[in-house]
């Protein structure tokens, strides 16, 4: 039986050190069960590319076993996955500083000037993340094949930036509202052009805010699986798109899946982690920063 | 000393007159190529996919290629195709996995905002964002394995240690498996933003309604809640657009089946349009879903009003 008792409250059994105890003890039980939730799949398909392919699926599971590269050896081999990640790589890369290029310097813009307007351009940018991927892809599936973009680079860069660019203006916008015009000013009376000025001083400020929209345009990019799967067919094929079809056809070879699945999440994971400090401001389109 | 012969003070003046001009209408030039993305991406689908939902456009029939169809596309999506059925699962996708992941994702930012230790937030926050990171085609990967009836770690797990018999996921309980799936893919997202709302509250507001004593329900009823309104809202509305775009996971999960029991409409538009060819019908499907869409977002919009939440 506890014995002490809150003096103020008689009728509570613990006392309040006690029953916050308890509550840390509680909380902490939860949130370890859920970061265990979340680990456990991540756990499982590292360790599942690191085990020979008969081990990796031997039930019950092999808990302790010698760690090998043997499928990610294979994987090297498989010359389409290699093409694929390339590919993807370079378009992804491509497609983020292109889509920088067009959304910081119109951010810029409609932070600093009074756009006629602009409450209807913020939400029409908005808007085009309403619009769902498969009803924007019928209309560029038929120009793209008219035009000869269908299953090439640019085509897909062009779909990429499509993703990204309302995500871009929404948050570099709140960025550049955050920075004080003055500087700016002051540049300017020291006889800078405006554009000067905006690339001498006010860019340099925003640079945290480009960084982290960088690498979230550069995750939804890269995660993305239904555009590679319209929009291409062999030479602009995705990562993605490559993984996919190893879960059709090579469905018995679990371990050579486990590895390819962890090389692809394998970079996004790191970026995750270095960028989560800004990750709120950048999902939510900037719309939490209001302090 | 050498005077600029003509062409160079020509050239001058024309350099020095760009420069002008590009100093001076320097919003325009940086406005200009967003608005030009903007209308390819916005305006010029949505013409296109009216247009081609009222012609006859199967790649499979070039003979009517092209031709007038009047709502003959929407009839057979409609009336004798299972679109209705699509826009059902849909819905039932949809506020599933909304319901779910604002309730854990709230909960688990409460909690975790409340721990002490700077290293163990710092720690859940990570880990708790990481799903986030996953590709839709890796995660289905990922639980393809770990759910498979012969080689999968769970099912495995609740046969030898519970007494329940473990169902076979992706065929006995499709949409179940789905929307917890999609759960643990996107709570983070809503955790980071709570997350972020909470921590912005001010200590003052908490301690004041700390020392009247309100228990602790009564404190998130009426003190946080209200006080996190517009980020709930901003944060729901940002999931239920992105939920109504879900296409990667389902896709590869489950291709749509087992039959048509986990058919998204946008996995209905893909398999009309792409893998029997009838671009027409699923334009007149696309149609019908943006319409929807773009409706259900203003008049939320409206409801919410953006009113301090961005200026």
């Amino acid at each position: 039986m506890a014995t002490t008792t809150d003096p103020k409250h008689p009728s509570r059994r613990f006392s309040k050190e006690t029953r916050k105890q308890l509550a840390a003890i509680g909380r902490h039980t939860v949130l370890l069960i859920w970061s265990f939730i979340v680990l456990f799949p991540l756990y499982w398909i590292v360790s599942m590319s690191l085990k020979p392919p008969r081990e990796a699926i031997s039930l019950p599971p092999d808990w302790v076993f010698l760690p090998t590269v043997y499928n990610y050896i294979q994987l090297a081999a498989e010359s389409s996955y290699v093409s694929a990640f390339v590919n993807s790589l370079v378009m992804v890369v491509s497609s983020v500083i292109l889509v920088l290029l067009i959304g910081v310097p119109a951010a810029y813009i409609l932070s600093r000037y009074d756009v006629p307007k602009q409450r209807d351009v913020l939400v029409w940018i908005l808007s085009s993340r309403m619009l769902p991927p498969i009803a924007v892809v019928i209309p560029f599936f038929v120009i793209f094949r008219a035009l000869n973009l269908y299953d090439t680079r640019i085509g897909m860069v062009l779909m990429y930036i499509t993703i990204n660019i309302s995500l871009v203006v929404w948050v570099m916008k709140a960025f550049f509202d955050g920075i004080p015009e003055t500087l700016e000013e002051a540049a300017r009376v020291d006889g800078a052009t405006h554009f000067q000025a905006f690339l001498r001083v006010t860019l340099p400020s925003a640079k945290p805010g480009i960084i982290s929209v960088a690498i979230i345009s550069f995750i939804f990019a890269w995660i993305e699986l239904l555009f590679g799967l319209v929009l291409t067919n062999n030479r602009a094929v995705t990562v993605s798109m490559q993984v996919y079809q190893f879960i059709g056809v090579r469905q018995i070879e679990w371990s050579l899946l486990a590895a390819a699945t962890t090389v692809i999440i394998i970079p996004v994971l790191l970026f995750v982690v270095a960028v989560n400090k800004y990750l709120a401001a950048g999902l939510s389109f900037g719309v939490v920063i209001k302090e | 000393m050498n005077t600029p012969t003509q062409s160079e003070v020509r050239q001058g003046i024309s350099v020095a007159r760009l420069r002008a001009l590009w100093n001076d209408y320097l919003p325009y030039w940086f406005m200009t190529p967003m608005v030009l993305m903007m209308l390819l991406v916005t305006i010029f689908p949505g013409i296109y996919d009216l247009y081609l939902s009222l012609v006859h456009y199967d790649l499979s029939s070039p003979s009517t290629m092209g031709s007038f169809a009047g709502l003959s596309n929407f009839e057979t999506a409609f009336v004798s195709g299972d679109a209705v059925h699509s826009f059902a699962i849909t819905i039932a996708f949809v506020a599933g996995a909304l319901v779910l992941e604002t309730c854990l994702g709230f909960i688990l930012a409460a909690l975790v905002t409340g721990v002490r230790s700077e290293r163990m937030q710092t720690f859940y926050r990570v880990t708790f964002i990481l799903p986030m990171a996953v590709a839709p085609v890796s995660l289905a990967t990922i639980f393809r394995i770990m759910l498979n009836t012969e080689v999968g770690v769970i099912p495995y797990l609740i046969q030898t240690y519970t007494p329940f018999v473990a169902p076979n996921f992706l065929s006995d309980i499709p949409l179940l498996t789905v929307i917890t799936i999609d759960t643990w893919n996107w709570t983070p997202f809503m955790f980071i933003i709570f997350y972020a709302g909470l921590s912005s509250i001010p200590d003052t507001l908490v301690e004041a309604s700390q020392v009247d004593g309100a228990p602790l329900w009564r404190r998130y009823v009426h003190v946080i809640i209200p006080y996190m309104k517009p980020v709930l809202f901003v944060a729901i509305l940002i999931r239920l657009i992105d939920l109504l775009r879900t296409f990667g996971l389902v896709f590869s999960l489950t291709r749509g089946g087992p039959g048509s029991a986990t058919k998204l409409v946008s996995i209905n538009i893909f398999e009309t349009g792409f893998k029997f060819v009838d671009l027409g019908v699923a334009s007149a499907i696309a149609i019908v879903y943006l319409i929807c869409i773009v409706a259900l977002c203003n008049v939320l919009i409206a409801v919410i009003g953006f009113e301090g939440v961005w200026d």
